[in-house]
């Protein structure tokens, strides 16, 4: 599995400044992307494409929250996998399994509006749980960023992310679904006006 | 004779690069740093992409062919683009036209939309390369020798039809050296001019597809962030809702429609929408039906209302491509106008309002895309400003695979930057199950039958073992020209799985290689004479490459490893001097197989030097990050991983 940190040689941290990690992808990607090795030998071409896939996946892991808490947490060997984790507090299964009987109300009643203020809602407090998430690591690995086999983190404090990811899960899909939707209000709103 | 003249040390090639359009193409280069669009005998830059079949079997390309379209509408192809990469039942190849088809040769046949003609049956892929052909021809009469060439596609382009454009160039006898996405090539090219940095929009509307990009051009690295479009929209929807308008006053129903009045109000919508941008209103004088001509009024106001929802469904791809990207319309320092319908003044009211702000269109649209390739081209060719530019483009619709039940896992989402890979696991249902088949569809819709089928993959081989413990480990990779590419491997015997590629739509590498074969007057003799002039520029290729790594890197092969290389080396330098085809090849395994890993770690130390002392994150330099990149020089480069055991 590779570790997107190591891939593009910055700092593991929860809290990484995804302005200067885009920055680092791109000057990588202008020396060993395929089109600076044009013309090179085979080897050199393949090494070129699979580093710079390897660059891209590591960027795509990084950017985003799921993911890159996904591989701060393998770094301390705690190993988590989707479906796998714990499963969320009933009360919290209850409250979005109401989210989503008013999402598909919605959708059937052709009701953007609700969607939206559902949709915000919910992106409201996903971006709460990626906060709790930044603090649980930071509390677990003081000082930011982490050694490099994880020496020195409080695993109990890295458990409490576990089922925070968990939550994320349920979140982005659901943001997942409202987008589906979204695209089918505008398709069918130009459908018609097609007529 | 051609071939030969690529060893004439006087004239060196060069490179070019074509925007193979719906309704006009055209080929550019390079001269000064500055792309310049090259002009046929005529002194025209733009070469109507119509091909025309005469009886004796000359093929006429261009305006010549525009011409005929009128009095020959079945054996005149216009707007070829359209059917690429297409099946004969796709509604696309259904619409209004003028054209015969053939039938297909039964069920083994690859599903291609063929054109009937003159008794023959034409791929749409042979009729792209004849106009690639003339374009070949035309730089060659400027430039004398013609280098790698790169070819633009509609970034919204599927896997097949981007296939079907490499193989037009292959045909052409082109060496295609990649493919670039239209808007992403116009932004090269504005980019290059304004040299000013930030997010842009490119709205690419042209003869028959719709593109929008969203892209951040930061210090000559131009990263596109999403792209949308629709690969059955354009200029031509708008000609085609006129001719049903101009149809109808002329009485013509849909019954008493002939190929000949299909063209006629085809060619008279046409005009008309190219007067609308000038003028208000006009009159066209049009036969009708039972003898006789009627004049018909169009006003500005008759057509504006016509096209109003075809321009509407721009809006949908735009609002979803800027969602996509996580920015808003204020968000943009620019919104850059490419393709010939972003003439149309309601076009260009219309992306106004869209986001807000005026649209740029000061590089002609028409040709803004040829001088971007052209750009590309240089580049990729290694005489262009190398270090300060570098195009990073996306993934246009998502990769998935159909599971149980036909429902579509994505394996790849849209607008995931290219290369990329990912790597799935899957096992067997059956006890000594030896075969297994994956069927790979492209799009965003839940079913894969509401997809688009790519390819079905049948993987044979696997040794026989109980139900469920195989492990079958597929590896999906997309290159840098949007193509996809398959491999597998038997994790628990390690066995390399025989993939064999059916692809949906298109043809398969044998199918070229037979048209290859009979565009080749002399056949198997010239095909020879090709191959051996091909495979001789790459030896030479290989040979210079090599000897300028030992120049920089010999401190990086390992005891033993350098007089390997340098045999391999010597032993290719001797073949190519030869004439046999096979040998160079095998002396190019060799030298490749001497260097695989050499090659591996001097990419890696290309990459600790582009970030070293270069710190990135929240602690000072780390020594976490540093060991990370020289943990990896052990770690061979591998696909990315997405393990899912299923």
């Amino acid at each position: 599995m590779v570790d997107p940190f190591e891939t593009l040689g910055i700092a593991p941290s929860f809290d990484v400044d995804l302005t200067s990690v885009e920055k680092r992808y791109r000057e990588l990607q202008r020396v060993l992307h395929p089109d600076r090795h044009v013309g090179g030998s085979p080897a050199d071409r393949r090494a070129s494409l699979g580093k710079a896939v390897e660059v891209n996946e590591a960027w795509r892991l990084l950017r985003d929250p799921i993911r890159r808490a996904e591989a701060l947490l393998r770094r301390h060997g705690v190993r988590i996998e989707e479906g796998k984790e714990p499963k969320p507090e009933p009360e919290f299964l209850m409250e979005m399994m109401e989210q989503r009987e008013a999402l598909s109300e919605a959708r059937a009643s052709a009701d953007p509006a609700k969607v939206e203020r559902l949709a915000s809602a919910v992106r409201k407090r996903e971006q709460e749980v990626v906060a709790r998430v930044a603090a649980a690591f930071a509390r677990a690995v003081p000082g930011g960023a982490m050694a490099v086999n994880g020496g020195g983190a409080t695993s109990g404090e890295l458990d409490k992310v576990v089922p925070l990811i968990g939550e994320l899960r349920y979140y982005r899909r659901f943001l997942d679904e409202v987008s589906a939707i979204e695209d089918g209000f505008s398709e069918k709103g130009s459908a018609v006006s097609n007529d | 004779m051609v071939l030969f003249e690529i060893f004439d040390p006087k004239a060196a090639p060069r490179p070019i690069g074509i925007d193979l359009g719906t309704t006009n193409s055209l080929v550019a280069y390079v001269q000064d740093g500055r792309p310049m669009a090259i002009q046929d005998c005529d002194l025209e830059v733009l070469l109507p992409s119509v091909v025309n079949y005469d009886e004796r079997g000359n093929v006429i390309v261009g305006r010549a062919a525009q011409r005929r379209a009128a009095s020959q509408p079945k054996e005149t192809i216009v707007s070829v683009k359209r059917f690429m990469g297409r099946g004969a039942n796709d509604p696309e190849t259904r619409r209004l036209g003028p054209y015969e088809f053939a039938a297909s040769a039964g069920p083994s046949d690859a599903n291609v939309v063929r054109f009937k003609v003159h008794g023959k049956a034409l791929t749409p892929i042979e009729v792209s390369a004849e106009i690639l052909k003339t374009l070949k021809k035309n730089a060659e009469d400027k430039l004398q020798k013609v280098g790698g060439v790169v070819i633009t596609v509609p970034a919204y382009f599927d896997d097949a039809q981007r296939q079907a454009t490499k193989d037009a160039g292959r045909l052409a006898g082109l060496d295609v050296l990649r493919l670039i996405n239209e808007p992403t090539a116009a932004a090269l090219a504005y980019g290059l001019e304004k040299k000013k940095d930030g997010l842009f929009a490119v709205y690419d509307l042209g003869g028959g597809t719709f593109d929008i990009t969203i892209l951040v051009l930061d210090n000559g690295i131009f990263q596109v962030r999403s792209t949308g479009g629709d690969s059955a929209l354009g200029g031509d929807d708008m000609d085609r809702a006129l001719a049903e308008m101009l149809l109808a006053r002329m009485g013509v129903t849909e019954a008493s429609r002939s190929p000949d009045v299909v063209r006629l109000a085809l060619d008279a919508a046409r005009a008309a929408k190219h007067a609308l941008t000038e003028r208000d209103a006009l009159e066209l004088e049009l036969p009708v039906a039972g003898g006789g001509t009627s004049v018909v009024a169009v006003t500005r106001a008759d057509f504006e209302a016509l096209i109003k929802p075809i321009v509407e469904r721009t809006g949908v791809a735009c609002r979803r491509a800027l969602k996509d990207a996580g920015v808003a319309p204020s968000d943009l320092d620019g919104v850059i106008l490419v393709g010939g319908a972003t003439r149309v003044p309601f076009v260009r009211r219309y992306v106004r309002n869209l986001f807000g702000r005026e649209p740029l269109a000061d590089i002609d649209p028409d040709q803004v895309v040829a001088l971007g390739a052209a750009v590309q081209a240089d580049l990729l060719a290694g005489s262009g400003p190398r270090d300060e530019v570098l195009l990073l483009d996306v993934l246009p619709l998502s990769l998935g695979i159909e599971t149980m039940g036909g429902v579509t896992e994505k394996i790849l989402p849209r607008n995931t930057t290219i290369p990329v890979g990912a790597t799935q696991t899957f096992t067997t249902y059956a006890d000594n199950q030896t075969g297994f088949e994956l069927h790979v569809v492209q799009g965003e819709r839940e079913l894969a039958a509401d997809c688009r089928s790519l390819a079905k993959f049948t993987l044979k081989g696997i040794p026989p073992m109980p139900a469920g413990l195989a492990r079958l480990e597929v590896t999906f990779r997309v290159d840098a020209d949007g193509l996809l590419h398959v491999t597998a491997k038997e994790t628990t015997t390690s066995i390399e799985q025989k993939v064999e590629v059916k692809p949906t739509y298109g043809l398969d590498d044998a199918a070229v290689e037979q048209m290859l074969l009979d565009a080749l007057e002399h056949g198997e003799e010239d095909l020879d004479a090709r191959r051996l002039a091909e495979a001789k520029v790459e030896a030479e290729r290989i040979v210079l490459a090599t000897a300028k790594a030992l120049e920089a890197d010999a401190d990086l092969l390992e005891r033993g490893e350098k007089e390997r290389v340098e045999r391999a080396l010597k032993g290719l330098r001797e073949a190519t001097a030869g004439s046999n085809a096979s040998a160079i090849q095998n002396r190019i395994d060799e030298l490749d197989h001497a260097t695989h890993e050499w090659a591996g770690r001097r990419m890696n130390r290309a990459v600790a030097r582009a970030i070293e002392g270069k710190e990135v994150g929240t602690v000072e330099k780390s020594v976490a990050g540093a060991k990370g990149i020289e943990a990896h020089l052990a770690a061979e480069g591998h696909a990315a991983h997405q393990d899912q055991g299923k």
